[in-house]
């Protein structure tokens, strides 16, 4: 399938940060564009162009900004650049390439929704790309694309850019408006869904950074040709972050519906070492393993779910033949013991539980019978806990044991990981 | 048949219909037909927050199980909460609990009153699967002079930190670090200062948060449990007394929608010690300068005289801790027998010119739209759990201002003249400056303005009522210019005897320094009481009586109503304090007949036929009987 860089198609020019070099590219066109429209007409646009959310759950962008009850200021957007899932680097890379496209993405959104403040929220890890935010924020100021009245039309827009302190959990939409408030970071009860009830009890739309980086195009070409790529119920293309044991590991914006052999293989320059694939992981930690069966099934939200697993946030993680799995799926694990926030009973406590378990099977200490242990300890999380992180701690591990229980059943019963035995597989 | 629209809605629960009103969760949906769903952080008190997560349970048409305590009905909802996921998923969340919970229940404060052990009983699984070692946490952590928490038990519930939040406002407990590692503790762990901490222990699910007074105490099984009155101020809040082989364990809440909303302060709670009784103790009269034990009728004889002597000059003081009855017969002895008016409650000069019948009840605080705290903080000192109230409004939308006793204008000022309903709240102290307040804004306004006087002691009120004053009889009858002398006077009107009924340390006879003088001169003190004081020094005859914990009788609140306290500890060698007023009035020629206190309430109902309220434990209104 061809390639057609989309979000990432001016990433080469030089100094694309700076505001002159993004205009030159045709920056700011889109917004001064959606300036001129009706919101309510830009609202059904984004609808007709099929975008869907990016962030990981691919709800549909234009639907989620039509639940916002009519009438009711001030009302937030909130981007998303909370981006901490182990596998994931797109929004990182998206920032610092080109913060003024994310900008010109937050303004159009803010515009179609009526939203008059509008917050990013970044991960406190990427200094680089908040300090490059906000010198955007700062060149939008000085010319006039935020600010009181902007270019005459009546519309106020200002944009504050808040950095996280370092909890996976604030990537979580309402915990991360919690955060934003101030409080502690922690999930909260839905409903009221922050379209109703968000940030500070106002209605509040939350968007990743890769979803708005969509709009400026979409407002610039229109619906139809924004529908003409990608898949029917997939429109567009995605960045994916590209991991592991992969040649050429790094960001590609693909189709959507490109196989997913085509992204490893012609991108990512396939296995490294001449190895042979044992492996992948599509969307980030939290989701199901593929095998090399599924190599040809298409980059795309529906495909992938449809063979087991879930696009999520857009990483792929490429394991070769000398990857453990279990050690895989226990460092997934004590990544989110790590991270849940405590809230629920299910998460915090089986998050820990499976940990001691992943840890004993590593060290040979575990008995056959811990291998349905765990998936009962999955059953009693997913689906139970209170936000989506608990689900998401048991979805990797329990389809490592679907697909590779004899991996298991060999750390139990030789007393160790079959893996480090050999010398050369130090894999970092 | 026609669409009705309607307020309710019916859903069905295990196959049983029931109809609830609208925004009814789940979980009180199904407690109304008595099915009950396990919980751990749900509280009626509080919001939802569903973190525990135990009580989830199957709705039909949503592919996850909900949290039957944050979801409300809908029409046509089909709820199931027995079914074998239900089932299965309630042992995996207690068996979630229970890793890393100490599993110490044998030397738990809660064990035996623990919904974390009940539970586990009733839904969890009989063994765990967990052989790893347990998260440790810092154990018996003085959260303050009062409470222990104890991390290991903790299960996280966040109901002490809603109740902090939520309850008192006061945001003192907190939640610190995350997942695996949160613990409960307060600000740089200084200790917390909250009057409300003993709710703590009690809304606690597990035994996290224990009190320090009752510590390793008793056993919840062993405790004989007496509903009663709180015997620390005039708010009347609803207590049980908690005792153990006849000593008292600790004071727990026993809910009165409209008097406590559930909770207890700090200072009725663990104001128990005072009601501790130290050993026997038989009667004793003063002879030749010493006490000498005697029986009770030698000691009543010795009384009967020694008052005959002084006649007309005698006065009376009775404690605004003693019940209707006793200040019943206190006031007949005076006024009947003694033919004395010298009667007192108070301990300083109280303007006590009308019975505000019309006073604001408690809960109506909730239905105003501004209330005037008259006093600010004086006032909640006063009654501490009055805040709890007050918060509670304000977090439903009611003004609340707190003013100084001199900045009425202040108030006067702020209130819109479209308010609806005002109330004001100030200390009998204050009371003037109350009423003041009340005639202006009653002006200004075109809705209601409602006092309510904060009285004193659990009984002030029904001293008032039942004319414990020199200058008013009962029912705030006139006198018609035979009034008697006020305490403050009586060490200058040539006064021959004292007699001092008590039955509270908290609302002991204190006398002030100028009363010293004048005690130490006086041919007679009777003094019956509960509880050696100073004044044993100076008394003539000491006529041991029952405590507050220890008696029955009714007590009339600030807002006016009658609740009965209850003999929470028996101490049968000491002669009801009703029965020793009535042998001294009858040794003295009267001839009363009383074999009961209930006879004593019917006697005062006929004479005060407001009183009839205590037959409903409602409010005494006075303009509405006569």
């Amino acid at each position: 399938m061809a390639i057609k860089p989309l979000v990432t198609k001016d990433f080469a020019t030089e100094n694309l940060v700076q505001l002159k070099v993004y205009e030159r590219t045709g920056g700011y066109t889109g917004y001064k564009k959606a300036l001129e429209m009706q919101p309510d007409a830009l609202v059904e646009e984004v609808k007709k162009s099929g975008l869907r959310g990016r962030g990981g759950a691919g709800f549909p962008t234009g639907n989620k900004w039509s639940f916002l009850p009519k009438g009711v200021y001030p009302r937030y957007l909130v981007c998303n650049a909370d981006e901490s899932e182990p596998g994931t680097f797109k929004d990182r890379y998206l920032i610092e390439k080109s913060p003024h496209q994310v900008l010109e993405g937050i303004l159009i959104a803010s515009y179609a929704i009526g939203c008059n403040l509008a917050f990013i929220y970044i991960r406190g890890e990427y200094l680089p790309q908040h300090d490059a935010l906000e010198t955007a924020i700062a060149e939008a100021r000085e010319a006039g694309y935020i600010g009181k009245n902007v270019f005459g039309k009546g519309y106020d827009i200002d944009v504050i850019l808040h950095r996280g302190a370092g909890a996976y959990i604030c990537g979580e939409e309402t915990a991360l408006l919690t955060s934003l408030e101030g409080y502690r970071g922690e999930p909260r009860l839905k409903p009221p869904f922050p379209a109703i009830k968000g940030l500070y009890g106002k209605p509040t739309v939350v968007n990743n950074v890769e979803t708005v980086v969509n709009l400026p195009h979409i407002v610039n070409n229109g619906a139809d040709w924004f529908k003409s790529i990608g898949t029917p119920t997939g429109a567009g293309t995605r960045v994916w972050c590209m991991s592991g044991h992969v040649n050429r590991p790094g960001n590609y914006e693909v189709e959507n519906g490109t196989p997913i052999r085509e992204l490893i293989e012609e991108h990512g320059g396939g296995v490294w070492k001449n190895r042979k694939l044992k492996a992948f992981q599509p969307g980030g930690a939290s989701m199901m393993v593929l095998l090399p069966e599924h190599l040809d099934v298409g980059l795309d939200f529906d495909a992938i779910a449809k063979a087991g697993s879930l696009a999520g946030a857009g990483a792929m993680v490429v394991m070769d033949e000398t990857t453990c799995m279990v050690d895989a799926a226990r460092r997934y694990v004590k990544f989110f013991h790590h991270e849940s926030c405590g809230k629920c009973t299910p998460c915090r406590e089986g998050t820990f539980w499976m940990a001691n378990i992943f840890d004993a099977m590593e060290a040979g200490e575990a008995k056959p019978a811990d291998i349905d242990l765990l998936l009962e300890i999955g059953y009693g999380i997913d689906g139970r806990s209170f936000c989506p992180l608990g689900d998401a701690s048991t979805w990797f591990p329990r389809s490592v044991i679907k697909f590779f229980r004899d991996e298991f059943q060999q750390h139990i019963a030789e007393k160790g990981c079959p893996f480090k035995k050999q010398p050369q597989e130090a894999v970092a | 048949m026609a669409a009705v629209q309607t307020d309710q809605v019916t859903l069905t629960i295990n196959g049983q219909s029931v109809t609830v009103p609208k925004g009814t969760l789940i979980l009180d949906a199904a407690k109304k037909i008595g099915i009950d769903i396990p919980i751990f952080c749900s509280h009626p008190k509080m919001a939802p927050v569903a973190v525990c997560r135990m009580c989830l349970v199957e709705v039909e048409k949503l592919p996850k199980l909900q949290p039957a305590c944050a979801v409300y009905v809908a029409d046509g909802m089909v709820v199931k909460t027995t079914t074998e996921q239900v089932g299965k998923y309630q042992k995996d969340v207690l068996g979630f609990l229970l890793i890393n919970h100490p599993l110490d229940c044998p030397i738990c404060d809660k064990g035996g009153e623990c919904p974390l052990q009940d539970q586990t009983y009733q839904y969890g699984p009989g063994a765990s699967r967990f052989d790893f070692p347990k998260a440790h946490f810092d154990k018996s952590v003085p959260l303050s002079d009062k409470i222990l928490l104890d991390r290991e038990r903790c299960i996280l519930c966040w109901r002490c930190t809603r109740f902090s939040e939520e309850i008192s406002g006061e945001r003192e407990l907190a939640l610190i670090q995350r997942g695996t590692n949160t613990i409960i503790g307060t600000f740089n762990d200084e200790p917390a200062q909250s009057n409300y901490q003993g709710n703590w222990t009690e809304i606690c699910p597990v035994g996290a948060l224990t009190s320090r007074q009752y510590r390793f105490i008793s056993r919840p099984w062993d405790l004989d449990r007496t509903a009663s009155i709180c015997p620390a101020c005039s708010m009347g809040c609803n207590i049980q007394i908690d005792a153990r082989s006849n000593r008292i364990g600790r004071f727990q809440s026993r809910e009165n929608v409209a008097v406590d909303d559930s909770w207890l302060c700090d200072r009725g709670r663990f104001s128990f010690p005072n009601f501790q009784r130290q050993g026997q103790e038989r009667p004793r009269v003063r002879r030749n300068g010493s006490l000498e034990e005697v029986s009770y009728e030698e000691a009543i004889a010795f009384t009967a005289d020694a008052l005959k002597h002084a006649g007309g000059q005698v006065a009376g003081w009775a404690s605004p801790a003693d019940t209707n009855e006793e200040l019943f017969l206190f006031s007949r002895l005076f006024r009947e027998v003694l033919k004395s008016a010298h009667l007192d409650h108070r301990s300083g000069v109280v303007a006590d010119a009308e019975p505000d019948d019309i006073a604001l009840p408690i809960a109506d605080i909730e239905r105003c739209d501004q209330v005037v705290v008259l006093g600010g903080q004086g006032v909640i000192d006063a009654a501490p759990v009055l805040h709890l109230r007050l918060f509670k409004s304000e977090r439903k939308g009611v003004k609340i201002l707190k003013v100084g006793v001199t900045e009425g204008k202040r108030a006067l000022d702020a209130i819109p003249a479209e308010a609806q309903a005002i109330g004001i709240l100030a200390t009998e102290a204050d009371k003037q400056a109350a009423v003041d307040l009340q005639a202006k804004l009653a002006k200004k306004v075109k809705g209601s303005v409602r006092r309510l006087i904060v009285t004193t002691g659990p009984n002030g009120r029904g001293a008032k009522d039942l004319g414990i004053l020199p200058h008013q009889g009962p029912g705030y009858a006139s006198l018609n210019g035979r009034a008697g002398r006020g305490r403050l006077q009586w060490p200058g009107a040539g006064v021959k005897g004292l007699y001092v009924h008590e039955s509270s340390p908290l609302h002991g006879f204190v006398p002030s320094d100028a009363e010293s003088m004048w005690l130490s001169t006086l041919p007679l003190v009777v003094f019956h009481r509960f509880k050696a004081s100073p004044l044993d020094e100076v008394a003539h005859v000491i006529l041991p009586g029952h405590a507050f914990t220890e008696k029955y009788g009714t007590v009339t609140n600030m807002e006016g109503r009658v609740q009965r306290i209850r003999r929470g500890i028996d101490a049968e060698w000491v002669r009801e304090d009703w029965r020793v007023l009535q042998q001294v009035a009858n040794a003295l020629g009267a001839s009363w007949a009383y074999e009961s206190v209930e006879e004593i309430t019917g006697d005062l109902v006929r004479e005060l036929p407001p009183y009839a309220a205590v037959n409903q434990e409602a409010r005494v209104l006075w303009s509405e009987s006569t």
